[in-house]
């Protein structure tokens, strides 16, 4: 594909033809106030409602190939990207009063009063073409009430880039309105267990690209994704004990990570990737240990008769959120990065687990026990502000958050079989990842950092 | 404490007792006269010594069909303990009165059997996640060691590993499910399998 920029249709070839001789992939941007840098939706308010988008099929520029149905594609594909990010209500096209035929996709040729009374606020036009035997497909995003172009990209690539094409523009739509790009570049590595057997699967954020990364036939655990994304640690019982590995993406291969007697669970690495926390059995009972992950150097945090487990660090790595039964049952507590100042920040609730951090710092998310069933909840570090993000007919377990702190993946167990499933950090726009790929049950998701998919 | 390729020995090497010892096949025959000899020594020098030299080859005869049968009822009386797990509460790990009642059992039996030893399974129920459990399993498994050792066992005959939540043997999700799946199995089995 390539990238480019341009305000008309003169300049636009003059730097296409620059752009050719230099990249395969290309993209051209063209706005009506050079300075937008408008944020429109504050998505992180409490009472935010999913924004009314319209997404028209794609219009055919020049008729010089079958290009009739991938315009409804891009307008379908579009339309469900900005769908799952839980930020949108995209209009039924059903209920378009303009003429796609008859529109064009400038600002001059819209009809924006007829997109105002089907009640749609922002309107997400395109055009595509065959350029020199590459696909050129033009993507336009509106504001209907000012009737105005807010932003515009113009790609070029192979016909296989197209999903490309469509996350990036799904990126600039949310990076105009919502001031971040959202989390398409991610990826949630999870279990998929059968039998008594289980792997580590990945998939992408919209649900696609179900990947199997390993095949070890042995009951395989709590992956979790390091912040620089190349590596997963995880326990695996593929030698008998339940030690702990890392996998390197790259290159496939695994190294023990550590083995010591009794448990070895990798729970948590720090924010610069270069210590993780652990749960080892090693010294009698399961304690709370960090272990640098370059040198295997060491230190123990807790030291408590206590069962002590599920540690995540703070994203400043100055303090730990972890699990304790010190108190009698299950509560969370905060303490130190050394272990020191102690206090518990659950007092609600007989059993309170799986304390994950947000990337923003601000919220601690939590599954309680709440009249038979696990429910997410979030937190605020100081114990304030307990709110309660789900309310499913059954066991919402193993949170983990998006790298933008927007969403959290976690399991629903329903009759005995687990799936994967997202909510909005404030707990709307629940969706489930339908496909178990023939596992019983997938489980224990942990959220990628931005990759480089797209 | 034994290390992971001893569990791993130990967990194939139970399978294939149970397999070999419930199908009525012989295939271990060889390897069980072979290596029992340590611990049976001293039932195996008794019967020996009262009949001396004249038929040499005879008396090893019956001392091998003495020490098959004496062997064969051992992993019988083994296999008795594994199919009784001990239970726990929710949320515990301590052992409730029928549980110090079989392992008083399981213990005496120990001090007489020497030649077998014990892996320890740690279970739980579904409840609560994966990461407690397994840390709640591990308890239950060294609680149920810890005592096997006050009984006089030695230390190096018992190792434990724990299965959290993710090894139910009644996958429905009620309090009988619940109650049968948070458990400690007895794996008892002989030491020439895994060394």
């Amino acid at each position: 594909m390539c990238f480019g920029r341009v305000h008309d249709n003169a300049t636009r070839r003059f730097v296409r033809a620059g752009i050719l001789v230099t990249v395969v992939l290309g993209l051209l941007v063209f706005w009506d106030s050079p300075a937008w840098s408008k944020v429109y939706i504050d998505i992180d308010a409490p009472a935010f409602q999913r924004f009314p988008i319209a997404v028209q099929d794609f219009k055919v520029l020049e008729e010089n190939g079958d290009l009739k149905e991938e315009g409804e594609w891009f307008a379908d594909e579009m339309g469900r990207m900005l769908n799952i990010t839980g930020f949108f209500r995209v209009i039924e096209r059903s209920a378009f009063l303009e003429d796609v035929a008859a529109a064009g996709i400038t600002a001059p040729e819209i009809r924006f009063g007829d997109w105002l009374s089907i009640g749609v606020d922002f309107l997400v036009k395109g055009g595509l073409e065959i350029e020199d035997g590459r696909l050129a497909v033009e993507f336009r995003l509106f504001d209907v009430v000012r009737g105005a172009l807010i932003t515009g990209k113009r790609y070029w690539g192979r016909p296989e880039d197209k999903k490309t094409m469509v996350v990036k523009f799904a990126e600039e739509v949310m990076l105009a309105l919502t001031g971040e790009r959202g989390v398409f570049n991610t990826q949630i590595v999870f279990v998929g267990k059968k039998g008594k057997e289980s792997e580590l699967v990945t998939v992408d954020f919209d649900g696609s690209g179900w990947t199997r990364l390993t095949d070890y036939g042995a009951l395989t655990l709590f992956p979790r994704w390091s912040p620089d994304g190349k590596m997963i640690a995880f326990l695996s019982y593929m030698r008998g004990n339940p030690d702990a590995y890392i996998l390197d993406l790259a290159s496939g291969e695994r190294a023990v990570f550590s083995e010591y007697a009794g448990l070895n669970m990798p729970s948590s690495w720090s924010p610069d990737g270069t210590e993780m926390l652990c749960v080892f059995s090693k010294d009698g009972y399961d304690d709370i240990y960090a272990v640098n992950v370059a040198t295997k150097e060491t230190r123990r945090i807790t030291r408590s008769p206590s069962i002590d487990v599920s540690p995540c660090w703070s994203p400043d790595a100055s303090e730990i959120v972890f699990v304790s039964n010190r108190s009698g049952a299950p509560h969370l507590f905060i303490m130190s990065a050394d272990g020191g100042n102690v206090r518990r920040i659950t007092f609600e609730g007989s059993y309170n687990t799986s304390p994950r951090w947000s990337p923003t710092g601000d919220a601690i998310v939590f599954e309680r026990s709440v009249d038979g069933r696990f429910q997410l909840f979030t937190i605020k570090p100081d114990g304030s502000d307990v709110k309660q993000l789900t309310f499913q007919n059954g066991d919402c377990l193993s949170p983990s958050w998006s790298p933008d702190g927007r969403y959290i993946a976690f399991s629903l167990r329903r009759s005995n079989s687990e799936k994967i499933c997202i909510i909005n950090a404030n707990g709307l726009n629940f969706r489930t990842i339908e496909d178990i790929g023939g596992f019983d049950s997938v489980k224990q998701p942990s959220w990628s950092p931005a990759l480089k998919l797209y | 404490m034994k290390r992971n390729w001893q569990i791993l020995g130990r967990l194939v090497v139970v399978s294939t007792v149970l397999v070999f010892v419930l199908s009525g096949c012989y295939c271990f025959k060889e390897t069980a006269v072979k290596e029992t000899p340590p611990p049976a020594q001293e039932k195996a020098a008794e019967a020996k010594a009262p009949a001396p030299a004249p038929a040499k080859k005879a008396d090893d005869e019956a001392a091998k069909a003495k020490a098959k049968a004496l062997y064969e009822k051992q992993v019988a009386e083994a296999k008795t303990f594994a199919e009784r797990p001990i239970h726990f509460d929710f949320d515990r790990y301590d052992l409730k009165p029928q549980a110090r009642a079989a392992l008083d059992e399981l213990g005496a039996w120990l001090l007489k059997n020497k030649n077998f030893d014990v892996l320890v399974e740690g279970h739980c129920d579904e409840r609560g996640t994966a990461e407690y459990n397994l840390a709640l399993g591990e308890r239950r498994a060294t609680a149920t060691r810890d005592y096997l050792v006050k009984l006089g066992v030695d230390a190096d005959r018992l190792s434990t590993v724990s299965y959290g939540e993710e090894n139910p043997v009644d996958p429905r999700s009620n309090e009988e499910a619940w109650a049968k799946n948070r458990r400690a199995e007895l794996n008892v089995f002989p030491t020439s399998w895994y060394k």
